[in-house]
């Protein structure tokens, strides 16, 4: 069989020379003068303007038009391909990767590119009636295409279609094209991706029955491979910090540049020197303002998508807090604490005093070892130490010298949180199971792990409960960080809902609060989903998202940080037929380039002009 | 053959023009019926009978001085009357070969319009050197040479034409006024030229030559792509090489056609005031052989016969 294509597709804006030919004429045409013996008899004869007449093409005209269009049309390197293997009565699935790393760049083109093109050649080779289906193998393995005839429109799609921005995962894909190969007899699956066969995640069984295709040579990539931003509850703006890992994942040493901003407004640039397969963390501080941060990797490496990233500075939180306590050291002390918070007020009640008349209105309060058997809904509480036999959340037993364990660090509560590892707990109560919460923080002791720290709804207020006692004084080294514990769950208690989500691409998150229509950012919004209620996002273009109308709009930060995706480095590719049948280990397909026939007949209209010049000049 | 080939080797020898082949002109003469020069010569001028000479024109009575020899005796004793016989004169025709030399004979470079007025003008002072006339050549704007008698004299005509080139402007009325009044003696005049100018222009300046009893030839080089004009350009802005004044111009069909009958009326108002001048007139297109205009056209109107 024999196709046709276009090695350099982009070379086609060669053709612009010939635009360019025709306007040197038409210049020409004005200022070209012809010497005559006399004007007697011309001046007798009506001018023409030269604006006016339409041009009139001469041999040497012609000859340089065929000449470029030559040129041109070699510099699009045109090729035709014979052989191939010939039609097979039998049907084809075609799975084809499109994470992130398939956007690498080769010398040939994108790894993308470099798949597309013998896919492509495998859907000509198809006869007629014989089927095929497309599957593409993302985060999620989707049917692009179910079995269809219509060859033109699988070439169609194959042609438009662009790998995403999530991470790979192979083996749903391949194992959902077996599965439909299994219904036909003689279908094969060929499999087009840039993992190697033995880091693809597919069982043995499973490789043996594909036509397995692996591109990719390079591994120039940095990547900015983490952001982590640190601001303290209630702290300002300008007191955050974000942390930027970058690595290089290339065998050299490589410089880059990494600049970064908060909206519109230029924050910092970095001049960064890594080693090979070094990471280097970036502390950048100060920031200028609050607001979604871009960070941008200035290298020119081979994968350009994870070069950038995006995070969130939040503005001030005012802490408005009631204090429950009979504890006249703790209201001491954490009045000290509130007059260190701009903005902060602090009201302090005893317990009796509450239960005897609890306030109304939307406060955000803390119970010290006092569980109030009647809380007014708009209330949203922290109970520290809660007393055993306490109905809304008690401790079942108590526990001497724990640490934290583990934790949710992606619970808005613990946002902007350091890691919690250094919190120690002298005493604590082991909190018993709720039904309304969820542990965001655990703790062990020598002989049990506890839930320090609860948080949830319930009765539409927000509660959490911590396990520990918050003694005096809160300020000093050994208890800061569970006095940071308690001011960030204080700040996710008395926040309204959330108007920001950081999310990563290809990994589905369920947020709360209603997500609505429209949604604007990367490929016109297209690049995410929301679906179900309470809504599910998920991203497969990296970037920054706004939904909902304006004036109530929410923030969806979406990142790509994948070590599989950025490590791009790949032994070059090769391919493993399946065992069984040959369609794709027939006679390979034998590419002709004729590029340089057009250079010879260019250099043979060259010499054509040369000859028609010498005869012009003859005259 | 022998004395053929020796015979032709001495010719060359005499013409002593390298590379130009002059043998088609050999036993042809200019032939004008004015223009008699004040020296003797072989040129036969009826009508203007002279004291001594070879052919009997006519009889004259005696008078006191007349040369007795001339007395015929005869008829005095006939007639008792004293006549005296008168011959035919018998002078040199001086040839004012006059080439136009200025820019347009450049152009169409193809046409090489200027070199065929050369070829054409040294065929001309061969024929009239072979005839013992004499020659005067002039480039014009230039300055004339002297007058050639010898026909080894070609040789130096060759010369002067090649050295010259096309270029300058050229008044040709002016031009020819100015010749008439400088060399007053009267001859022939050969005026080779494109004559791409008005009509008018040109017989000024053939009324100024006959003023002076010049016989009067107006030689014609036309240039093929003055004929054709398509096949030098389409569309352009012409450009004057004399004046430089420009006019653009597109030939279309209409226009074309409206060129080629200026030109036609152009040449025909020099044929006609050629004739109104009693002047002869003939013109050479650039593509044709000089020495086929020479011997056929030029004998026909008999400016060129055997000698």
């Amino acid at each position: 069989m024999i196709g046709i294509g276009l090695a350099n597709p982009a070379g086609a804006l060669a053709f612009a020379a010939v635009a360019i030919l025709v306007a040197l004429y038409l210049f020409d045409r004005r200022r070209h003068t012809i010497p005559v013996g006399s004007l007697f008899l011309w001046q007798r004869i009506a001018p023409r303007p030269m604006e006016r007449q339409r041009f009139r093409a001469d041999l040497l005209f012609v000859l340089q038009l065929l000449l470029l269009i030559a040129l041109a049309g070699g510099y699009l390197r045109p090729y035709v391909e014979e052989g191939g293997t010939p039609a097979t009565g039998a049907s084809l699935v075609l799975v084809l990767d499109v994470s992130a790393s398939m956007q690498t760049r080769e010398a040939e083109g994108t790894r993308f590119d470099l798949v597309r093109r013998p896919a492509r050649t495998l859907v000509a080779h198809l006869g007629a009636g014989e089927e095929a289906m497309l599957v593409t193998a993302g985060a999620h393995a989707r049917v692009v295409i179910p079995w269809t005839a219509d060859h033109a429109r699988m070439q169609d799609r194959l042609e438009t279609l662009e790998p995403l921005d999530t991470p790979t995962d192979l083996a749903p894909a391949v194992e959902l094209a077996l599965g439909a190969a299994a219904d036909r007899p003689g279908a094969s699956v060929a499999v087009f991706t840039d993992l190697p066969p033995q880091e693809s995640g597919l069982a043995p069984a499973d490789l043996a029955g594909v036509d397995y295709v692996q591109v990719g040579h390079t591994d120039d990539n940095l990547a900015i491979a983490g952001v982590t931003v640190e601001q303290p509850p209630f702290s300002t703006a300008s007191e955050a910090t974000a942390t930027v890992a970058v690595r290089n994942y290339s065998h050299l040493a490589r410089r880059a540049a990494l600049e970064a901003r908060v909206g519109e407004r230029f924050w910092t640039r970095r001049d960064l020197v890594l080693q090979p397969h070094a990471t280097e963390q970036v502390l950048l501080d100060d920031p200028p303002a609050a607001g979604e941060v871009a960070l941008t990797l200035e290298t020119g490496d081979a994968l350009a998508i994870d070069d950038e990233a995006v995070t969130y500075i939040a503005p001030t939180e005012r802490l408005d807090l009631l204090l429950v306590t009979a504890s006249r050291a703790l209201a001491a002390d954490l009045a000290e604490v509130t007059a260190a918070i701009p903005g902060a007020r602090l009201e302090v009640m005893p317990p009796t005093r509450y239960e005897a008349a609890p306030p109304e209105g939307p406060r955000t309060a803390l119970f010290d070892r006092v569980v109030p058997a009647e809380i007014p809904t708009a209330t949203n509480a922290l109970f520290v130490a809660p007393p055993p036999g306490s109905a809304l959340c008690s401790a079942y037993r108590m526990v001497e010298a724990a640490t934290v364990v583990d934790w949710e660090a992606d619970h808005p509560a613990l946002r902007g949180l350091g890691p919690l590892e250094a919190l120690e707990v002298t005493h604590a109560g082991a909190l018993a199971p709720t039904d309304w919460g969820v542990p965001i923080v655990t703790a062990a002791a020598a002989t049990v792990a506890f839930p320090l720290l609860v948080a949830g709804e319930r009765d539409g207020r927000r509660v959490a409960c911590l396990a520990a006692d918050l003694t005096p004084p809160l300020a000093s080294s050994d208890h800061e960080p569970l006095l940071l514990l308690t001011l960030g769950t204080l700040r996710w208690l008395g926040q309204p809902e959330e108007t920001v989500f950081q999310i990563a691409t290809g990994v589905p998150v369920r947020v709360r609060g209603a997500l609505s229509p429209p949604v604007r950012g990367p490929a016109a919004g297209a690049g995410l989903s929301i679906a179900g209620d309470p809504p599910v996002l998920l991203a497969e273009r990296r970037g920054i998202y706004r939904v909902g109308p304006p004036g109530t709009e929410r923030l969806v930060l979406v990142n790509l940080f994948d070590d599989r995706e950025s490590d791009i480095g790949r032994s070059g590719g090769g391919e493993w037929p399946a065992r069984g049948h040959a369609r794709s280990a027939g006679p390979p397909l034998a590419r002709h380039e004729v590029g340089w026939w057009l250079y010879l007949a260019a250099a043979a209209l060259l010499g054509g002009e040369w000859i028609a010049w010498r005869r012009r000049l003859g005259r | 053959m022998l004395r053929a080939l020796r015979h032709r080797r001495k010719r060359a020898a005499t013409t002593g023009a390298p590379g130009i082949d002059l043998t088609p002109y050999d036993g042809l003469a200019l032939h004008v019926r004015r223009g008699m020069g004040e020296r003797t010569g072989d040129r036969r001028f009826p009508g203007h009978p002279q004291p001594s000479g070879i052919e009997l024109e006519g009889y004259t009575a005696y008078a006191p001085g007349d040369d007795l020899r001339h007395l015929d005796w005869n008829v005095y004793g006939r007639l008792d009357a004293l006549l005296v016989r008168r011959f035919t004169a018998e002078r040199e025709v001086l040839f004012h070969l006059l080439v136009d030399g200025s820019a347009s004979m450049g152009v169409p470079a193809r046409d090489r319009k200027f070199a065929v007025a050369s070829e054409l003008a040294r065929a001309l002072a061969y024929l009239a050197l072979s005839a013992n006339d004499a020659v005067r050549l002039a480039v014009l704007p230039g300055a004339a040479s002297r007058v050639y008698r010898q026909r080894a004299s070609t040789l130096r005509i060759v010369d002067e034409l090649a050295a010259a080139t096309p270029g300058g402007s050229l008044a040709l009325d002016r031009a020819l006024e100015a010749y008439a009044l400088r060399h007053p003696q009267p001859g022939a005049t050969i005026v080779i030229s494109d004559l791409m100018m008005d009509p008018l222009e040109v017989e000024r300046g053939v009324r100024a030559l006959r003023a002076r009893r010049y016989e009067v030839v107006l030689l014609h080089v036309v240039g093929a792509g003055e004929l054709d004009p398509l096949r030098e350009f389409s569309h352009g802005m012409l450009q004057d090489v004399e004046s430089s004044a420009t006019h653009p111009v597109v030939l279309t069909r209409t226009a074309l056609a409206r060129y080629h009958t200026l030109l036609r009326d152009h040449m025909t108002a020099l044929a006609a005031l050629a004739a109104r001048s009693e002047a002869t007139y003939a013109h050479l297109t650039t593509g044709r052989s000089v020495a086929e205009f020479v011997t056929t056209d030029l004998a026909r109107l008999g400016l060129v016969r055997r000698r």
